[in-house]
């Protein structure tokens, strides 16, 4: 019983943590809508670009000005014989009001013969588009059939996107059951980026139809289409990451996924945003979301919740289930829970309407504060501390009246507090810095003031320690107190005191050399490498001519001992012999001048071989004829 | 003291003269003018520098190698030692000679460059 319950509310848990669901990283702002209508609005040079641009506008809910003029362009470029010429037509004069196209007996006999199982997914798409804006009756089944029939033969996705088109236009009694079915089957062919992207192969102006198709047929049956909240969200990513349009087909088709998007019976994804900075402080307490549809439209059913706000750095909940209102854009008055200055993360949820997806969004807002400087205390400190210090308070932003000063015997300290300026708070921003600057040199040295344990800022300066950095120059250094941080408004550069430094003279350099790091090096002389120095030839020469001087000597000496050929037997395998060793140290010679070792050993294996065989016949030969004198 | 010197040397000389075949006479000639190339060689690199050092390597281990491999020949066909090479023949003796040359000569060549 119990390891029951237990297993129970551990899948309960883990089903709870699952809803951690994606929210969209790319979307459509206003000026990117605006740039979308601005390409759809080019004057049209040919009936399909009016296609476009009409159909795509009238998407995005705009009306052309001139609409006569329009339809009049249309009526003068329609090709009565071409179904793609009738398709344009019919829809864009459906756009327009009060445009009318005229149908004859063979229009409509033109468009009823091509839907049929020969005609392509396009055309038929397109004639019985065309049958439909122009109100002419179209037989259902037999469109679905020929549909089936094509998407068996054609399985590319763009033929089955048009199938799905036009299946959305046929009646609600046809069995479009099966066409319903290729939407799971094309969701499945999607490519999923990095989680973040679902997209085709065939491109972002695939991806973008397939979403306009799978809606309108799913709003038309009236099913949901087969498409998780995640899916939608990648689809989103990636119909709206490119802000800018190649053609104006494309330009067509996130038109139409946006309208789909923002306007359908099953999902509609929300797009939070800040307005500004998510930041607020005593002067701008309030919070502002826009939260819009995929076109930028504000939701008007929503309603915004923060369902938790936390602190990032304590993790502590500030707020919990507080409601945005709505003023045009959303707002929630956040000083009013008075938190400290930092970061927090919101966790906010839009409800108002099952359709909406990526309805939980996560927020991370920063509060701002401005920062005051209390029980400023400058000291100078003997080191012996025999006399003791001396404390001047200064309040800023005035300057401290007297100089201090300290040598190496002293050293200088200074203390101070950073608060909140409304709430007395401590507070330890990110950048407390003092700079000493010697105005005659132009010196500039900085240090770190840091808190103590109960937040309090100490800042020493012992001379002696520090001459270093100083370079042992004493001259009278403005002290500067910086205070900054993220979460600041009022970044603070204060010239609290002057101090007078003294440094033993003796280690003073003679003059100031600016710390020259950004003028151009001396110029590196590469040095090649020398060739060796070679011997005058004369003395190789003479050399040379030594060294081969005992081969000389060898002759006479091996001619005074006798040395003769009358052993010379003329056997084949003598001369083959005497031929291939011969060969062999030519090609001794042949390998340094001309070979490497690779193509040496190649040739020496053959010479070789064939010497070591003539060469064993000959010496057995005569160790024949040596054993044979002997005996 | 020198006069014993110079009278065993004498004696020696006299001995190789008569007692040597002229075969190993005739080795002893070669060894001979391997060991004055290989000085005057040496001679040029202790005078002159040792520039193309890989190329004086080369050829002072060449000289140095066909130096041992002749005595090699020598000792193996010399009929006094025919008892401590009962299998070697002097054919035999000469064809490992030329084989080890061959090997000699290939890296020689090599390094000289």
């Amino acid at each position: 019983m119990y390891p029951f319950e237990g297993l129970f509310s551990l899948l309960v848990l883990s089903l709870v943590l699952e809803t951690q669901a994606l929210t969209p990283t790319h979307h459509l702002t206003t000026t990117d809508v605006a740039r979308l209508q601005a390409v759809l609005s080019q004057p049209f040079t040919d009936l399909k670009s009016a296609y476009y641009s009409v159909v795509g506008l009238s998407k995005l809910g705009i009306f052309v000005a001139d609409a006569d003029e329009t339809c009049r362009f249309i009526n003068s470029n329609l090709d009565p014989s071409s179904v793609e010429s009738l398709f344009y037509a019919a829809e864009a004069s459906q756009a327009l009001s009060g445009c009318e196209i005229p149908v004859t007996n063979d229009t409509r006999d033109l468009l009823l013969a091509t839907v049929s199982e020969d005609s392509t997914a396009s055309q038929i798409h397109q004639s019985v588009s065309a049958l439909s804006a122009l109100g002419l009756p179209l037989a259902s089944q037999e469109v679905v059939s020929a549909l089936k029939a094509r998407i068996s033969k054609e399985d590319n996705v763009l033929a089955i996107i048009l199938a799905l088109q036009t299946a959305s236009r046929l009646s609600q009694q046809a069995e479009l059951g099966e066409i319903l079915e290729e939407i799971e089957d094309l969701a499945a062919r999607l490519d999923d980026l990095g989680g973040v992207y679902l997209q085709f192969e065939e491109g972002l102006e695939a991806t973008a139809l397939f979403v306009s198709a799978a809606y309108s047929l799913s709003d038309h049956v009236d099913m949901e289409p087969p498409l998780k909240e995640d899916q939608v969200i990648q689809l989103v990513n990636s119909i709206f990451s490119k802000k800018s349009w190649d053609s104006l087909s494309e330009a067509f088709s996130v038109a139409s996924a946006a309208a789909s998007l923002s306007n359908n019976r099953f999902h509609v994804p929300v797009i939070v945003s800040a307005q500004g900075p998510a930041a607020v402080s005593h002067s701008h307490p309030f919070l502002q979301l826009q939260v819009t549809d995929v076109l930028c439209q504000p939701l008007s059913s929503a309603s915004v919740l923060v369902e938790s706000a936390s602190a990032v750095a304590s993790k502590s909940a500030i707020l919990s289930q507080s409601r945005f209102t709505l003023h045009g854009v959303f707002e929630l008055n956040f000083m009013a829970s008075q938190p400290a200055s930092g970061y927090y993360q919101f966790s906010v949820a839009i409800t108002g309407d099952s359709r909406f997806v990526a309805n939980h969004v996560e927020l991370k807002v920063k509060v701002s504060t401005r920062v005051a400087i209390n029980n400023m205390d400058l000291s100078v400190v003997d080191k012996d501390q025999s006399i003791g210090p001396k404390t001047t308070r200064v309040e800023y932003p005035t300057k401290a009246k007297a100089s201090f000063m300290a040598d190496s015997h002293q050293n200088f300290a200074m203390t101070f507090q950073l608060v909140d300026e409304t709430t007395g708070v401590e507070l330890t921003p990110h950048q407390t810095f003092v700079r000493l600057h010697n105005q005659k040199t132009g010196q500039e040295v900085v240090f770190v003031a840091e808190p103590d344990s109960k937040n309090l800022y100490k800042f020493e300066l012992d001379t002696a320690e520090r001459k270093t950095e100083f370079d042992s120059i004493s001259g009278t250094y403005a002290l500067y107190l910086m205070v900054g941080d993220a979460t600041l408004e009022n970044p603070i550069l204060w010239n609290v005191a002057d101090v007078v430094l003294k440094f033993l003279d003796e280690e003073a350099p003679g003059t100031i050399q600016a710390k020259t790091l950004y003028v151009p090096k001396p110029e590196i002389q590469h040095l090649f490498r020398e060739p060796e120095k070679k011997p005058p030839t004369v003395v190789s020469n003479a050399f040379t001519a030594l060294v081969l001087s005992p081969f000389l000597l060898l002759l006479i000496l091996w001619f005074k001992l006798g040395a003769n050929i009358s052993n010379f037997t003329l056997s084949p395998s003598t001369i083959l012999f005497h031929i291939g060793h011969a060969a062999m140290l030519g090609l001794m010679y042949v390998y340094w001048t001309h070979l490497n070792m690779f193509q040496t050993l190649k040739y020496l294996a053959i010479i070789g071989s064939l010497t070591f065989l003539a060469g064993n016949r000959m010496l057995a030969q005569k160790a024949v004829k040596r054993l044979t004198s002997q005996i | 003291m020198s006069n014993s010197v110079f009278s065993v040397i004498s004696r020696f000389v006299e001995e190789y003269r008569s007692s040597t075949p002229n075969k190993l006479k005739m080795i002893d000639a070669y060894l001979l003018y391997i060991l004055l190339t290989g000085v005057f060689q040496f001679l040029y690199c202790v005078l002159v520098g040792t520039f193309p050092f890989n190329s004086f390597l080369s050829g002072f281990i060449s000289c140095v190698g066909s130096f041992i491999l002749a005595v090699c020949l020598r000792i193996q066909i010399n009929p006094q030692n025919k008892r401590d090479f009962l299998t070697v023949s002097p054919e035999r003796a000469f064809a490992d000679f030329l084989f080890a040359h061959t090997v000699l000569h290939l890296v020689v060549v090599n390094f000289v460059g």
